[in-house]
């Protein structure tokens, strides 16, 4: 009797004595599998700097590409497994559901607002007056283009749409590609589609109308911008395997220099600075702003921008003290590590420095001349999930020349006011 | 002597461990299923109950749903009418060459057969991209001049590509199977069908398929099986389009559960799928029953 | 004469000409995917249709192996897949049994109920699962994915090894009874011998599919030190997409093992198909 009390007790001791060494784990959950550049990097660079400065800090990273990830963060939830930080989107869709679930640790705005963020990044997080989340990059759709292929045939930076589809029979007789997307995830494609709609219609604002009920999807600016969607296709402007490309495939065939055009968000700044690719490639790759549509309203200078990666805190997990103090140190480092790394177009001010590539102070400047930018999130992510794979879905057969856009248009009518129904 | 046959502890412990392991991996989740189905759950948050409506959305409403079963069909059309035609021929034609050849080409047709489905989608995407997938630049050397089909992108030609993956995946194991089926064939029969004038196809279709009865339908029950169940390579190639074109059941249920939260909704689906399968399996070993096996 | 051997000899020739280009088939995407896994991932967008490399970048497969993390993931694989065919094969032997040499009122119905589980498609089973296994603790564990993996091979396996016990004479049991055995020992030591190519079969059958098992792995595993191998090639579809030369190189070493034991047991498996299968 007297032995096992003995080992009992040396047990109880031992376990004791190793619970207050027990370091705090950090679970993390990301979109970010690269951990050697771009964001991954940074991240890497801020938990290292973040475990040396509190010892009794572990952080354990989960990384997958995009879409496994947010399904994920699903999977996640519903069996209330969350990690305690997670990189995600701001998105109502996306980000509501979380918060009326309980699971996102309100943060301190005020503590916040003094580190620099640009107008409407912090908001951009705010539900119901409170700050659930730090806005991590300022999103703008750009297209990115290879100026080597572009004097190899011959093609000056397309200002208009129809320089678009000119340039399409010259790169070919070259046997360049035109244009990349992420065809297969189809939000791209829908992106494409707000900022064609605002260059007929030169106003943001319409959008949210239609999902506010107040116009319909199916007015003749929202059939003018699909039809000119389409229109891309149909000219060849986009590479045959548009609608099984995914991300990384097109990235690819961007960056080994095979398609002349890369149409995608200004996230991708490090493209000038990715060791993956050639140094040809690096030294020719910059970005032009959105073409303008003729006779339509739509400026130039009309950025189709806004936040949407953001970062956020697990309410429901034990360690959410740490998470908060872990996003308090990435908010003060973030924008100049993102900057020096070229991870991406931070949503807190940075200045240009002089080693910065070509293409980084391209989207600088794009993101300074802007007149006026969209009032909030494409159309994927105005509504809900289900909303998002209608609309995603629609836009897939619009450009595998399936339906037509007045149908495309149709649907998301159909969807928009299910939706609306649904609310 | 009887008693020791039919010794209830003993069929107890023998039975229960694997039932138990089904109902806990199996059962319970369908019933999770059946109960969100009548639910409107998005995956988190709030939920509630809406009755059948989900299931009278999907069946009267749903497009895809439709075409996936469709889609699953037409899968099930040509693994039995090509696939296995030309596996019995392959395997017909194995069973008279020399023992060593008819191993080593068994061997062979077999691999596809072993590997993974990641492995094999991975392989066949990145055989029929258009810019550099050998297919095409095949194609191009025949054709003479730059050939740039998306397979797996175009509504033409996409549920094609996406079948020619799956049955190049099963081809082996139905070579097999009807090969080990034409093993057992008693070399007598054949002798007999000889002696009576019998030429090669006379042989065939009167005496040595008659025989083969069972094989051929337990093949096709497993055809029929594994097409209602094809999912990875869809999803990790086409993922259901363009537009709803490759969409096969298993995948839709998967998407509309994982990918556009709804959780219930897609819970309906796979409830109906049960139903789909398990009735189309019935179905299909009642047809062969009363067909008469040979035995 | 000279006819009819002539016209033996050119259907011979287009014969084996048919089978030769079969197997081409079969096995040329592997051959290209292996000869493009040493090359630079450049190469691939040459325009020709199939060139052998000039300096073979063996360092593919090193990259492969490390970022692929092949090692870790190949553990998990083998921990997870042995203890699940393990298991299998001992639980459906032991069903299989009790269904056909044991006379009980609900043999025919349990073995329908078992069989029934091949129609189940697996993807329904995933999300109730993740919610029902997480009550248990059981997610991101070896046993989230064991305890799947034997309820779903237990159909195959159980009716495979029925089969074959159907042809056993029932005489085996009795002179083992005659002499006062039990039951413990008589399955062991006489039925499973007998069985043995079925059971090897739904062995190898249980091993390729379990090993090859993709969506209930990523579905049920998180943290990177537990997943399993066909994990390997997703990691590259994020990160090194830009990379197909690695990821090929990823694609064959993640191929190798399971042709390894295809290889080795080919035999057995084209002898147990003909035990199993055939008699169902």
């Amino acid at each position: 009797m007297k032995k096992i009390l003995v080992v009992l007790c040396v047990l109880a001791l031992t376990a004791v004595v190793a619970g207050a060494q027990a370091k705090t784990a950090l679970k993390l959950g990301d979109n970010l599998p690269d951990r050697t550049s771009g964001m991954g990097l940074v991240f890497e660079t801020i938990n290292a700097e973040f475990k040396a400065a509190n010892p009794g800090v572990d952080i354990a990273v989960e990384s997958y590409p995009d879409q496994p990830w947010q399904e994920k963060v699903k999977i996640y939830v519903a069996a209330k497994q969350l990690p305690d930080i997670n990189k995600y989107w701001s998105f109502p869709g996306m980000f509501k559901p979380l918060i009326d679930a309980s699971m996102v640790q309100t943060l301190d705005k005020p503590a916040f607002d003094k580190l620099g963020y640009m107008p409407g990044a912090l908001e951009s997080n705010v539900y119901g007056g409170k700050l659930y989340g730090l806005p991590l990059t300022a999103d703008g759709w750009v297209i990115y283009y290879n100026k080597k292929l572009f004097k190899d045939a011959g093609v000056a930076v397309p200002k208009t749409y129809d320089d678009l589809i000119a340039s399409v029979a010259k790169f070919k007789a070259k046997g360049i590609i035109p244009a990349v997307t992420d065809g297969k995830d189809a939000w791209p494609l829908v992106i494409t589609w707000d900022a064609l709609t605002e260059k007929v219609n030169g106003d943001f604002k319409r959008t949210q109308a239609a999902f506010d009920r107040k116009a319909k999807f199916t007015d003749p600016d929202f059939v003018k911008g699909a039809t000119l969607l389409q229109g891309l296709v149909k000219s060849g402007f986009f590479a045959d395997d548009l609608m099984v490309s995914d991300y990384g495939a097109s990235r690819n065939l961007f960056g080994q220099g095979k398609a002349a055009m890369y149409v995608m968000g200004t996230w991708e700044v490090g493209l000038g600075a990715d060791k993956n690719f050639s140094a040809d490639f690096l030294a020719n790759v910059d970005a032009f702003k959105f073409p303008t549509v003729a006779g339509g309203k739509g400026k130039v200078d009309d950025f189709m921008a806004w936040f949407g990666g953001n970062i956020f805190v697990n309410a429901t997990s034990k360690n959410a003290a740490t998470g908060v103090k872990y996003l308090e140190y990435l908010a003060k480092r973030w924008p100049a590590l993102a900057w020096e790394k070229q991870a991406g177009y931070p949503a807190q001010k940075v200045t240009a420095r002089p080693t910065d590539t070509p293409l980084a102070k391209t989207l600088l400047s794009v993101g300074n001349e802007a007149k006026m930018t969209s009032d909030g999130p494409p159309s994927t992510d105005r509504s809900d999930a289900q909303f998002k794979d209608d609309i995603q879905k629609a836009a897939g057969e619009l450009c595998a020349l399936i339906i037509t856009p007045e149908q495309y248009c149709a649907k998301i009518e159909a969807a928009a006011a299910k939706a609306a129904a649904r609310k | 002597m009887k008693r020791l046959f039919n010794n209830r502890p003993v069929i107890a412990a023998l039975v229960l461990p694997g039932i138990l392991v089904m109902v806990f991996a199996m059962i319970i989740p369908i019933g999770f299923s059946l109960y969100y189905s009548l639910t409107d759950w998005a995956g988190i948050g709030k939920y509630h109950m809406v009755g059948i409506q989900n299931y009278v959305d999907i069946l009267t409403n749903d497009s895809t749903f439709w075409r996936s079963l469709f889609n699953v069909f037409v899968l099930i059309v040509v693994t039995i009418f090509i696939q296995n035609p030309v596996a019995f021929a392959l395997a017909a034609v194995l069973a008279h060459v020399s023992h060593r050849l008819s191993r080593f080409f068994r061997t062979i047709y077999f691999i596809p057969a072993v590997l993974s489905v990641v492995v094999i989608t991975a392989l066949w995407s990145n055989i029929m991209n258009p810019s550099f997938g050998i297919l095409n630049k095949f194609l191009a050397l025949v054709a003479g001049q730059p050939v740039n089909i998306s397979w797996l992108g175009k509504p033409a030609t996409a549920l094609g590509s996406v079948i020619w993956i799956i049955i190049w995946q099963g081809f082996g194991w139905a070579l097999l199977f009807f090969y080990t089926g034409l093993m057992t064939v008693p070399a007598e029969l054949e002798e007999a069908a000889k002696i009576d004038g019998a030429g090669p196809w006379m042989t065939y279709t009167r005496v040595i398929l008659p025989f083969m009865f069972p094989i051929i339908s337990a093949v096709v029950v497993i055809d029929v099986i594994s097409s209602l169940k094809q999912m990875e390579i869809i999803f990790l190639s086409t993922g259901g389009g363009p537009g709803d074109l490759t969409q096969f059941t298993a995948v839709y249920l998967y998407q509309k559960a994982f990918v556009a939260s709804q959780y219930g909704y897609g819970n309906g689906l796979s409830i109906l799928f049960v139903f789909v399968a398990v009735g189309l399996t019935l179905i299909v070993q009642r047809l062969f029953k009363t067909e008469g096996a040979v035995e | 004469m000279t006819k009819a051997f002539s016209r033996k000899a050119i259907g011979k020739t287009v014969l084996y000409s048919l089978l030769t280009v079969l197997a081409v088939l079969q096995l040329f995407p592997l051959v290209w995917v292996f000869n493009y896994s040493i090359q630079k991932t450049g190469d691939l967008f040459g325009p020709e249709f199939f060139s052998l490399p000039v300096h073979p970048q063996w360092n593919n497969y090193v990259r492969a192996f490390v970022d692929g993390k092949i090692l870790t993931y190949s553990i998990n694989s083998l921990i997870i897949v042995v203890s699940a065919v393990a298991i299998t094969s001992v639980l459906s032997f032991c069903i299989a049994y009790a269904c056909t040499r044991m006379s009980w009122k609900f043999r025919t119905a349990v073995l329908a109920f078992v069989s029934l589980g091949m129609v189940i498609p697996i993807h329904v089973t995933l999300l109730p699962n993740f919610i029902w296994f997480g009550m248990f603790g059981l997610i991101d564990t070896h046993l989230s994915l064991i305890i799947p993996y034997v309820a779903f091979q237990l159909s195959f396996s159980t009716l495979v090894i029925s089969a074959q016990l159907q042809s056993l004479p029932l005489a085996m049991e009795e002179s083992a009874f005659m002499d006062g055995a039990a039951y413990r020992t008589i399955l062991p030591r006489i039925i499973a011998p007998m069985a043995a190519p079925a059971i090897v079969t739904a062995m190898i059958s249980s091993f390729l599919s379990d090993w090859n098992e993709f969506i209930m792995a990523n579905t049920y595993l998180a943290s990177d030190d537990r997943r399993t191998l066909p994990f390997s090639i997703i990691r590259f579809q994020g990160q090194y997409a830009s990379d197909y030369a690695v990821q090929f190189a990823c694609m064959v070493l993640v191929a190798l093992p399971a042709l390894l034991i295809f290889f080795l047991f080919s035999k057995w498996i084209m002898a147990g198909v003909s035990a199993g299968a055939v008699k169902g």
